[in-house]
């Protein structure tokens, strides 16, 4: 019983922290059909903005989280305007974006090591204390990253589904010529979407820094399991990556409690080889069928 | 005198180096419709394209209530005024009819008058109220044609291109596409209307130009295009 309950509470932790990731490369792909390789610089970008907008200019911390939100989803806006939108609609972008954003990353991560250096430094908003559930102690920590996390996500469904600029964005990923016919301007959605993924990997970022510890490096993993969420989940789709980022979450923290830790990862590419055996196009991805 | 609501001056275009349209001038007066029919692949599409933004011109001008548009943007030219109704309609096939319909009025104008427009056009073509929550991928031929009118129209356009309206329809949904047309005309609106079928427009279309291989080669009015049938057999087939 203990067990199950510590599974599930580690399963949802690392789940909301995996679904703002995914949900942010997921958000790019389906509208620029581009792979954002910065992600996980932007997930370091948001721990350590927070650690500066707290630690260093003493913001309390609701406005030291709106501070990385804004500098993450600037960051994006940046990251759009001077590189990315370059490089679309020429042959080869999509391969060009990939080589251009790992560079960013790059860049960032180095940034990053050069102001704050290479030793892990602990994040300030980090919120101490717990409860039991059973005998299973439960950080308040972990309750406010599944809390907001699943906020921040029913907030970004509800904009995608109702807004203007969330239809916009639907619209985009299915579409790109008929949203340029119905009015859409195509290169300003695009800096939205951006500015979205990077204020929510911002805000991902913060949380994972509260619970590992702040390192120029600390977003390489998650990254690539958001990949592999992504991957899982079909690229582009917003939902099915949400869902896909629990449903692992929960497999990681089985396996590790089942078999070590050292086999997570391992058997989190075998599950995606079988499911793109058994779904090429993901669980829940669709084959998209373009009329003429 | 006015000038004509669309004019289009010694147009030109193509795709890489391979020239489309070879100099097409013609106008298309407000409350009119013009049809351009031809066979497939001679720039009909490529010509609305042109239009709409999203293929640039190699030569010429178009303008619209006398404005030069071309070399506009596309989400600039739908807020003059300009809807491109496209071919095989490039609905959202993901989201539901209502939301199709609201992607129709996404420039700012349009959309401060939405709700008045949606009601217009769910009594224009009733089948879309009936459908309003429906996934777009759900619908048949003739309804995803008139969401594709429907869409067009919430863009609170002064001219309409729609391209192909017959397209894949069976003969009976072709016939009620054409009722709405034709209900379109009737409240003035200016179509310019592309269509291969030569028959569909007669009774609808006020002017006829018959583009082959990237020129206008001949134009007149319906009644004389049935008059001058050796024009369409060698153009048409028949």
């Amino acid at each position: 019983m203990d067990t199950t309950t510590q599974i599930i509470i580690s399963g949802l932790t690392l789940g909301a922290m995996y679904a703002i990731s995914t949900v942010s490369l997921s958000l790019i792909w389906g509208a620029l059909n581009v792979l954002n390789m910065a992600q996980g610089a932007l997930l370091t970008l948001g721990g350590y903005a927070a650690y500066t907008a707290s630690a260093a200019l003493g913001l309390n911390a609701p406005l030291a989280i709106l501070a990385t939100v804004v500098a993450g989803g600037l960051f994006g806006i940046a990251m759009y305007a001077l590189v990315v939108r370059h490089m679309l609609d020429r042959e080869g972008f999509e391969v060009n974006v990939i080589i251009a954003t790992i560079g960013i990353g790059m860049v960032l991560e180095a940034g990053l090591q050069k102001l704050y250096g290479a030793y892990p430094i602990r994040q300030p908003l980090t919120v101490e204390g717990g409860f039991f559930i059973g005998n299973v102690y439960v950080p308040f920590n972990s309750v406010i990253i599944v809390l907001t996390s699943a906020a921040l996500m029913l907030a970004l469904a509800a904009v995608l589904a109702r807004t203007r600029m969330g239809r916009a964005i639907r619209a985009i990923s299915q579409n790109r010529d008929a949203a340029r016919l119905m009015g859409v301007p195509v290169e300003l959605v695009y800096a939205q979407v951006f500015a979205l993924a990077g204020g929510l990997s911002a805000a991902s970022g913060i949380m994972l820094s509260t619970i590992t510890t702040l390192a120029p490096t600390m977003g390489y993993d998650p990254m690539l399991k958001a990949f592999i969420i992504c991957v899982v989940a079909g690229l582009g789709n917003v939902m099915g990556a949400l869902y896909a980022a629990f449903l692992l979450g929960l497999f990681e923290s089985t396996v590790q409690f089942a078999l070590g830790v050292r086999f997570a990862f391992i058997s989190m590419l075998l599950l995606v080889i079988i499911v793109l055996i058994w779904r090429p196009h993901g669980l829940f991805g669709r084959t998209r069928v373009t009329k003429l | 005198m006015t000038a004509p609501l669309l004019q289009l001056r010694g147009v030109e275009a193509g795709y890489g180096g391979q020239r489309v349209l070879r100099g097409i001038s013609f106008d298309v007066p407000a409350g009119q419709v013009v049809t351009l029919i031809g066979p497939n692949g001679h720039g009909k599409t490529t010509l609305l394209r042109c239009v709409s933004g999203l293929v640039r011109l190699a030569a010429g001008e178009i303008r619209f209530a006398g404005e030069p548009i071309s070399g506009g943007r596309a989400h600039r030219i739908v807020e003059k005024g300009v809807v491109h109704i496209p071919q095989g309609d490039l609905l959202f096939t993901d989201m539901s009819v209502y939301d199709n319909l609201m992607m129709g009025a996404y420039p700012n104008a349009a959309y401060a008058a939405a709700p008045q427009r949606l009601a217009e056009v769910f009594a224009l073509l009733p089948r879309l109220q009936e459908r309003r929550s429906q996934i777009v991928a759900s619908l048949s031929g003739g309804e995803r044609r008139m969401l594709a009118i429907g869409r067009g129209l919430m863009a609170n356009g002064k001219l309409l291109l729609i391209d192909e309206p017959s397209l894949g329809l069976a003969p009976l949904v072709i016939d009620q596409i054409y009722e709405v047309i034709g209900n379109l005309k009737r409240h003035g609106m200016a179509i310019l209307l592309v269509e291969e079928n030569a028959s569909r427009i007669i009774g609808v279309a006020d002017h006829v130009h018959l583009l082959d291989d990237g020129k206008i080669v001949w134009n007149g009015t319906p009644a004389e295009m049935e008059a001058n049938e050796d024009i369409l057999t060698t153009y048409l087939g028949g």
